[in-house]
């Protein structure tokens, strides 16, 4: 009933307002008035709508909003949760927190108390946290490797060797994809200044290849399945093959909202285990719900799920490896890699701990 | 009078210092790190090595690009727009269409016809700044008093002397307009446009993006104030070049 008052009260206030503005112009503008009156109410009728919502809740019902990646296949174990109705049995209302383009935006988010919990990557987390931009921990992996090195079509090469003096795309300077292509060219003998790396987001590096304007590029699935799909090139080496097991995808939880609310971040962490664990059973099902939800192509979503590790327990060691990384070129400023790791992950709300 | 010119944004920037030392913007970074991450994204650069010289020459590069071709094809256009009501009424709906389409959403297509680099970014640029340019010609053109024309036509003028003794003159102060509102949006798309076409590593807009990416808010506004007063600069530029080419006024 509450809410119905703080619609009436929004849509009695602005009604007033034409008509004063009319008083002060000495009359007219009726239309104007009624056409402030239609937005109003259409304002209003809106603004009620997700309000009249929870009206319809249970007794005891959690709510919580989860920011999620726009397209993404980070998220699967979101999609299934939501799908199979994992919620629901922990007695959670989950809200969509906002499908964000990039993980920097849903780490603003954070930081505005816009969010509680959130399926972003690595990269995002460490940097905003390392940074004290984002207070946010770390509660559960959600997936690992399933990045990959893609060479355009007609180039030859058949190693990371190859490579030498070639244009190669990664989604963003730092990124955890930045890193595994300098680990492969590293062990392949080379370093940056062999190759010429730039910056092209995901969804470019598609005509980008296709065009041959680079040589290679370095992304996350889907992407590398949609540029197999889509002719731009061909996988040369798999993530998996550079750095095994490495973090991808993570569930973090504001760290503010996880002291308040730790019953709700158990009972969100529940689903998403059981969810993880019900993508490694059935994943051709998880597949299609993740091509349901993102809009990809059926096969691009089965293919690109096979060189994802579905994973719930945090990587630890992988996490501090790349907060190493950071560390070593100036992104963050953090004085030991291995405690502000062991500060970022909480694995207590894992069943049994997670060790 | 001229004192005056530093007024308000020095009151914003007393505003903005003391908001954040208030602690009430959140994680929004103070004017004193804004000049500190200036000087050190003059001096190490953002990633290490691309300085701020770098970037701000490659993002004017690109907006003078799409800049000039944009100005080359709208002026004429304009004309011919406004002194045809039948070239106007065929070629009218075709630009209120393309018009509202904003720069990013012209992304991929660019990225697919002029590939990542120079061109796909001053093709955003130029998208900005067409269109007011074109619709300022086009009422500086009508905005010409009718009586000029008929005057000048009682003269004995031809068709090709009123267009290019009365109407284009008359015009001239409204094209000006255009093009200074025309390149405020052009600097306005220099993020979209450099958002994912950057092929050197250089500009202003991917240089935010990447402050982004790293969580290096003081380099985002940085490059906002950098971006700004570029801006202000250009515009200053072009207001100086209208009161030249009106002196007559």
């Amino acid at each position: 009933m509450q809410h119905w008052g703080q619609v009436t009260f929004l849509h009695f206030r602005p009604v007033s307002f034409p008509g004063d503005k009319k008083t002060a112009r000495g009359g007219g503008g009726g239309a104007a008035t009624g056409f402030a009156v239609t937005l109003i109410t259409v304002m209003a009728l809106l603004m009620a709508l997700p309000l009249g919502g929870c009206g319809a809740k249970p007794q005891g019902t959690r709510v919580v909003r989860i920011g999620t990646l726009r397209n993404d296949l980070h998220q699967v174990a979101y999609y299934v949760a939501r799908e199979k109705g994992f919620f629901t049995e922990e007695g959670l209302d989950v809200r969509e927190g906002g499908a964000f383009n990039a993980g920097p935006e849903e780490m603003s988010a954070f930081s505005a108390g816009e969010l509680d919990m959130g399926y972003a990557g690595t990269a995002p987390i460490v940097t905003f946290a390392g940074q004290d931009m984002a207070d946010v921990k770390i509660v559960a992996q959600a997936n690992l490797v399933g990045s990959a090195i893609v060479v355009r079509n007609g180039l030859e090469a058949e190693d990371v060797a190859a490579l030498k003096g070639r244009t190669i795309a990664v989604p963003g300077y730092s990124t955890v994809q930045d890193f595994l292509l300098r680990t492969a060219l590293k062990k392949a003998g080379m370093s940056d200044k062999d190759v010429n790396i730039i910056v092209v987001k995901p969804p470019e590096m598609i005509p980008a290849l296709a065009g041959g304007q680079v040589d290679a590029a370095v992304a996350w699935e889907p992407y590398p399945s949609m540029m197999v799909n889509q002719k731009a090139g061909r996988v040369l080496i798999r993530s998996g093959k550079i750095w095994p097991h490495h973090p991808c995808c993570m569930l973090v939880a504001d760290a503010d909202f996880l002291r308040r609310n730790p019953d709700t971040v158990k009972r969100v962490v529940a689903a998403h285990v059981k969810a993880t664990k019900y993508i490694r059973d059935n994943p051709l099902e998880a597949a299609d719900m993740a091509h349901l939800f993102t809009g990809q192509p059926a096969e691009v979503a089965r293919a690109a799920m096979k060189d994802i590790e579905f994973s719930y327990v945090p990587e630890v060691k992988g996490i501090q490896r790349y907060v190493e990384f950071l560390k070593s070129n100036g992104v963050i400023k953090v004085k030991d890699a291995a405690s502000f790791t062991r500060g970022l992950v909480d694995t207590g709300f894992l069943p049994g701990g997670g060790s | 009078m001229k004192k005056w010119v530093i007024i308000s944004p020095l009151a914003a920037l007393v505003i903005w210092q003391v908001l954040v030392s208030a602690g009430l913007l959140g994680h929004t970074p103070s004017p004193v790190s804004v000049v500190r991450g200036i000087y050190q994204l003059s001096v190490t650069g953002l990633p290490p090595g691309f300085r701020l010289m770098g970037h701000v020459m490659a993002s004017l590069g690109r907006v003078l690009l799409g800049f000039a071709f944009a100005v080359t094809l709208a002026i004429p256009l304009g004309i011919l727009m406004g002194w045809s009501s039948v070239f106007n009424t065929i070629v009218d709906p075709l630009v209120e269409v393309i018009r509202p389409i904003p720069p990013l959403a012209w992304l991929p297509l660019a990225v697919l016809w002029f590939g990542i680099g120079y061109l796909s970014a001053a093709f955003l640029i130029f998208l900005g700044v067409f269109f007011p340019v074109v619709l300022n010609t086009v009422s500086g053109v009508r905005s010409v008093e009718p009586h000029l024309v008929e005057a000048a036509r009682t003269l004995g003028a031809k068709e090709k002397t009123v267009l290019a003794r009365v109407l284009v003159p008359g015009a001239l102060p409204s094209v000006f307009t255009g093009v200074r509102i025309g390149l405020g949006i052009g600097w306005m798309t220099l993020v979209a446009a450099e958002l994912t076409a950057v092929k050197s590593g250089y500009g202003l807009g991917y240089m935010i993006m990447t402050a982004r990416d790293v969580a290096r808010y003081d380099y985002v506004v940085a490059g906002i104030v950098v971006i700004g007063f570029l801006g202000f600069l250009m515009d200053r530029l072009i207001k100086l070049a209208e009161k030249r080419a009106l002196r007559w006024r």
